[in-house]
């Protein structure tokens, strides 16, 4: 998305590699977006350093920080000599009068992140984590809208990618897919997975869920 | 979000009693908003299972997130007596609320309320507690990055520390490290940090859960089977595990493998670690057991690392599903190093194994153990909260 040159001049800042743009559980009163460069969105868990994502060129975050000042809930990094736009929180409303479609687009990341996050929760609530990985799939399916679930789908995905959906050790992961690839309901490889029968893991989980709470 | 939009150009449809206008878990591409009549509609909550039912309001819109985000619905709409809706394709919509930013402004606010009502939600499954303290959490942020060697990003962390929290009581360390990065000298980080092990590591799995260093360094030389230097607890122990299937703590032996260079050690113990971390419990216990074989150990870090990996052995053994082998590990945590940094740890990895062994009396008493030994840090409330569960 092209935003007004003005802008920035007036909300622009720079970093430079390996520079913290904001420190998990530090308060949050900006959100960006991201204008040239890669920032890596990491968090420090088991005391080791893990990365979660890495955006680009007009990806927003940060973007908890548009209601209330609230701990950052992660760590972002520049990975290049970056430019963003920072947005304080005091003027997003007149940032969104004069800028209707950055409006818009905010509104659409934030459908996205309310699924994203709507549905890792659904699969952490399975116990079983032959559930969960199926789970994962599941969601992977749900996300292109192309793709015929009537048929076999290529996901692509790798093992590590689907434990940090599932919030499972890779090692376990790769016990289920490997468990699931034996039995031919999947075909494994390093960059994507190859579903048979994507329906099939639907309605197991889909049954399982009903019968969670019953 | 009552719309305030002009909608001219846009067919109005109707709709009878009863309809559906969407199901649960359809995909389209369609936002609709409501003219006349009423629409309700139904999702399960996930974390309940439970029925919500929610009314639209006359000129509210909806199946706006699943419309932008590209994903099935997650609800099923349905009308109450005669309905008339406005069908909005996503070109519609984007016309429609870039000329009128309120609309999209009271969207965000309800947006960002229900991200961050489900991000909660998340939270408290995985088991993190939602009562953070952001000093110590950043605190513990900057300690990772300063033994890590990324002093840039430890500086900033504990910059932060400083501007926001002045008054934290990590703020004195804080402002050390500062002072040590700038002047170079960062070269010994001091393990004696009472203060981290009042900070929570992650939380998402119980048995995930480190100990970081206790300020004495009070070392216990290797204590052959058969050795009777036992605690009151020691003996309990003995008395849980008598009638035990688990099997019986003077059952445990040590392995004498082949000798290694001292100045591996710590090399080892690092790359066991990561083995760990990384998934690969038996590759890491093959290094822990390499680590206990080695014999003399000299220096105090040695000695130090070899009574860690005792406990790691246990927490390897417990990730390969080996309760037996688990369970003689942490015994000789807790009966030959009642003062290692590791003992709290210990006893509570012994709870975790009987409350899985669904011996629910004997879990109790670790847990009950774990959480009455003192400084009171996130292990032992963590016992304290399966000590609460179990009791009901």
């Amino acid at each position: 998305m092209m935003l007004d040159e003005r802008f920035f001049s007036r909300f622009g800042v720079e970093y430079s590699p390996n520079e913290i743009i904001f420190c998990e559980f530090e308060p949050g009163n900006e959100f960006y977006f991201i204008q040239s460069g890669r920032v890596k969105i990491v968090k420090i868990i088991n005391n080791r350093e893990k990365t979660i994502d890495v955006l680009t060129d007009g990806d927003v975050f940060g973007e908890m920080a548009i209601l209330e000042a609230e701990p950052r809930s992660a760590t972002t990094i520049a990975m290049d000599h970056v430019k963003l736009l920072k947005f304080h929180r005091d003027n997003f409303d007149s940032l969104l009068q004069g800028n209707p479609q950055l409006a818009y687009k905010l509104l659409v990341i934030f459908s996205k992140r309310i699924y994203d996050a709507k549905r890792r929760l659904m699969i952490l609530l399975l116990e079983e984590p032959q559930l969960k990985v199926m789970d994962v799939l599941n969601m992977l399916s749900e996300q292109d809208p192309k793709l015929d679930l009537q048929n076999e789908i290529t996901l692509y995905v790798n093992p590590q990618q689907v434990a940090s959906w599932a919030g499972m050790a890779e090692a376990d992961v790769q016990k289920v897919l490997t468990h699931l690839s034996r039995l031919d309901k999947i075909e494994l490889y390093g960059d994507r997975i190859i579903v048979r029968n994507i329906r099939d893991f639907q309605r197991i989980v889909a049954s399982k869920r009903k019968s969670m709470f019953t | 979000m009552t719309n305030g939009v002009g909608t001219s150009g846009i067919a109005p449809r109707t709709y009878k009693s009863g309809s559906i206008i969407y199901f649960e878990g359809d995909k389209s591409e369609y936002i609709y908003v409501l003219k006349h009549g009423r629409v309700v509609l139904t999702s399960i909550k996930p974390e309940s299972g439970e029925e919500v039912k929610e009314e639209v309001r006359q000129g509210e819109f909806f199946g706006v997130k699943s419309a932008l985000g590209r994903y099935p619905r997650e609800e099923t709409a349905q009308t109450m007596g005669e309905t008339v809706v406005l069908v909005l394709s996503l070109a519609d919509f984007e016309r429609l609320v870039l000329r009128n930013v309120n609309v999209v402004r009271k969207m965000l606010r309800v947006f960002s309320n229900q991200l961050r009502r489900i991000n909660k939600t998340q939270r408290t499954v995985l088991g993190e507690k939602d009562t953070i303290n952001p000093d110590a959490e950043l605190f513990r942020i900057g300690e990772y990055y300063f033994r890590a060697g990324v002093l840039q990003q430890a500086r900033y962390a504990f910059k932060k520390l400083m501007e926001h929290y002045p008054d934290s009581k990590y703020a004195g360390t804080a402002m050390e490290r500062i002072s040590a990065i700038a002047s170079g000298k960062t070269d010994i980080p001091s393990p004696g940090l009472d203060a981290i092990s009042d900070i929570k590591s992650d939380s998402s799995d119980l048995g995930d859960f480190s100990i970081e260093e206790k300020p004495e360094n009070d070392y216990s030389p290797r204590v052959k089977r058969g050795d009777s230097e036992s605690s009151s607890l020691s003996d309990e122990m003995d008395d849980f595990l008598s009638d035990d299937e688990l099997g019986n703590l003077d059952d445990f032996t040590f392995e004498e493998g082949g000798k290694e260079d001292e100045s591996y050690i710590p090399h080892l113990f690092d790359n066991a670690r990561e083995l760990f971390d990384e998934g690969q419990y038996a590759q890491a216990l093959e290094v822990y057991d390499k680590i206990i074989g080695s014999e003399d150990l000299t220096t105090d870090e040695e000695k130090k690392i070899y009574e860690k990996s005792h406990f790691e052995i246990g927490r390897c053994q417990m990730k390969l599903g080996k309760s037996r082998e688990a369970m003689a590990a942490f015994g000789n945590v807790i009966k030959n190093y009642p003062k290692s940094e590791n003992y709290k740890g210990a006893l509570f990895c012994v709870g975790q194994i009987f409350e899985s062994a669904k011996q629910k009396d004997k879990a109790m008493a670790y847990y009950s153990k774990a959480a009455s030994t003192p400084p009171n840090d996130q292990v032992s409330k963590q016992a304290a909260a399966r000590l609460k569960q179990l009791q009901g």
